[in-house]
């Protein structure tokens, strides 16, 4: 199709010994939107991402990028696209400037229309005033945003984004996830990696979950969520009466579009109160007051809770995403000893 | 595509030599070690000078002169290490990658860090030569001659260079790459005509100069330095130049340009 920019079919990638990183996976990538590989580590997410930017073999399988096949028409592949590493990929030695006219360099761009592209970049990562330090005296997401900054200096179609918010700040993460979007909204197709479900959550268009290797879910973060069911409905009453309770629960039971509802026990309302599992929360919401209300039982709380990414992620895997946050990739120190 | 390569090299020897000049430890290690070895050295060894045959071979009866020649190819070899750990660090800070992924040439991330290390080779290499001068070092063959020793150790130095990078982007590892460098650098020189002259060593160390580079390297500086332009000496250099500089920079490319991860 015409509206698909990244093309992947029956990828796989075996390492050394039989060592399956990637397990034979396939999929779309719309263009002009941000498409997530949401996974724990080890799932195969960067692996895929390096193959996918011709930086590492793929066992077998097909892939292309805009039309182009990832390895006969590698070289004009390159020319498309943007690529940010889970490790921040700048010079330490040099300024932000100079590291964007590098990169600049790179892709052949002339010197003077060089000079107002890296203007214009250093202006859109807030880096205009730091653009003539080193980056030595950078912090985390000063050097997150010039990685950003550098994969666009060739004005890519496609901008592969390997974890970028792993070890970042909130305050950092949440620049990040801003200048994505932008990015995006410009018209930048985007595919990321992330092990965190807010972030696939806030940015995906849609996602691939991958666990193993494997795609074991794709589609919108919405109808992710929707499919492992349900929304959950928790009451407390203002007595604790069990009577009172079971009417409460045979009133809601009748409504529609409710799919169980707890049981009544003594303690209730001071416990965990009553839970209702249905499809549709929000607009349960006001049937379930609306009942209750004409049953003359008074409430005392009403919570409302949605699936999140994670809740799918136990509910295909049958294991949690366990994301340990991780320390900010340690900068091995320079050889710089001639002996 | 040519015109693109050259401007591709361009770029990464001025980010080297930016690199380089940025680090002052740079300067600090080139003027110290050559001056540590010829202290040390000449002093302990001053006395082989008086050795007869030693001025019936080398043409001098003073050991610092002779001695120059194993500075300058010292430090070549110890440069040579940086070409390799320069890239280790490139690949592990994932700055590599940015480059990879960019529509260059494979050979212009290496030729422009190597260009930049044979320039920090030349800064080097006259340092030493200012030293020698300072200690009573004459050299022979003039400016010219000084030329034509800064040719000499920028090409060994590229060619020499080669290896480290053969042996950085198979281990991927700098301290593979500087160990290997350190445990044959000192060997390759004591077992070459560079400290001693050839017919002065056991005959089976003899055997070994012979079909040690460096032993060539270090009889053409030699020559320069105490005798004048001899031809031969220089031809016989730049064939070993040439010899390791085809195959180690050859096998480094190959091993680049496959895809790594």
């Amino acid at each position: 199709m015409l509206d698909d920019i990244v093309v992947v079919d029956n990828l796989r990638k075996t390492y050394g010994k039989g060592i399956l990183a990637v397990d034979d996976i396939s999929f779309r990538v719309h263009k002009g939107e941000i498409f997530g590989f949401l996974g724990p580590n080890g799932a195969g997410k960067s692996t895929t991402i390096k193959i996918l930017t011709t930086l590492l073999e793929k066992s077998s399988g097909k892939a292309t990028i805009d039309g182009l096949d990832i390895d006969a028409d590698q070289a004009q592949v390159r020319r498309i696209i943007g690529y940010c590493s889970q490790d921040v990929g700048v010079d330490d030695d040099l300024t932000a400037r100079e590291n964007l006219l590098l990169q600049c360099s790179f892709h052949h761009i002339p010197k003077d229309k060089a000079k107002i592209k890296v203007e214009e970049l250093l202006q859109k990562v807030r880096l205009n005033e730091a653009a003539d330090r080193r980056l030595k005296t950078f912090s985390g997401g000063m050097r997150k945003r010039l990685d950003l900054a550098s994969s666009l200096v060739s004005d890519p179609k496609v901008l592969f984004l390997d974890e970028p918010t792993t070890g970042l700040d909130p305050q950092s993460r949440q620049d990040v996830w801003e200048y994505v979007k932008q990015l995006n909204k410009q018209g930048v197709t985007i595919f990321l990696t992330t092990q965190y479900m807010e972030e696939a959550d806030h940015l995906a268009d849609r996602l691939c979950i991958v666990d193993q290797g494997k795609i074991v879910a794709e589609g919108k973060p919405n109808e992710l969520k929707a499919n492992v069911g349900a929304d959950k409905i928790t009451l407390w009453f203002k007595t604790d009466d069990l009577e009172a309770c079971e009417k409460a629960v045979k009133a809601l039971s009748n409504l529609q579009g409710i799919e169980e509802v707890g049981k009544c026990v003594v303690g209730l309302t001071t416990t965990e109160g009553l839970i209702i599992m249905t499809k549709n929360g929000s607009a349960v919401v006001t049937q379930v007051v609306r009942a209750l209300d004409s049953a003359g039982i008074e409430l005392e709380q009403l919570k409302l809770t949605v699936p999140t990414l994670d809740e799918v992620f136990i509910k295909l895997t049958g294991k949690t995403l366990n994301v340990i946050e991780r320390k900010e990739a340690v900068h091995r120190g320079r050889m710089g000893m001639r002996s | 595509m040519k015109m693109e390569m050259i401007s591709e090299i361009v770029a990464i020897f001025r980010r080297w030599n930016t690199k380089l000049l940025r680090q002052p430890i740079f300067l600090f290690f080139s003027l110290i070690q050559p001056l540590v070895w010829f202290l040390l050295f000449t002093q302990a060894f001053s006395a082989i000078g008086d050795i007869p045959a030693f001025k019936t071979l080398t043409g001098t009866n003073s050991y610092i002169t002779f001695f120059t020649a194993a500075v300058i190819i010292q430090t070549i070899a110890s440069s040579a290490l940086q070409a390799g750990i320069g890239l280790v660090n490139d690949l592990d800070s994932g700055f590599m990658d940015k480059m990879r992924v960019a529509p260059i040439s494979k050979s212009a991330i290496l030729f422009g860090k190597l260009f930049s290390d044979a320039i920090s080779t030349i800064i080097q290499v006259v340092i030493i030569l200012f030293i020698g001068l300072a200690l009573g070092v004459n050299i022979a063959s003039g400016l010219l001659g000084v030329l034509m020793i800064l040719v000499i150790a920028a090409t060994f130095g590229i060619a020499w260079s080669g290896i480290s990078l053969f042996i950085a982007l198979t281990t991927k590892s700098s301290q593979t790459t500087l160990s290997v460098g350190l445990l044959t650098t000192f060997p390759l020189l004591f077992l070459s005509a560079s400290v001693m002259p050839l017919q002065l060593l056991p005959s089976w160390v003899q055997q070994v100069a012979k079909v040690n580079p460096f032993t060539y390297i270090a009889q053409a500086f030699q020559n320069l330095i105490i005798r004048g332009f001899v031809w031969d000496s220089i031809g016989y250099a730049l064939i070993a130049v040439l010899i390791i500089g085809v195959i180690s920079l050859g096998a480094s490319i190959l091993v680049f340009r496959k895809k790594i991860s």
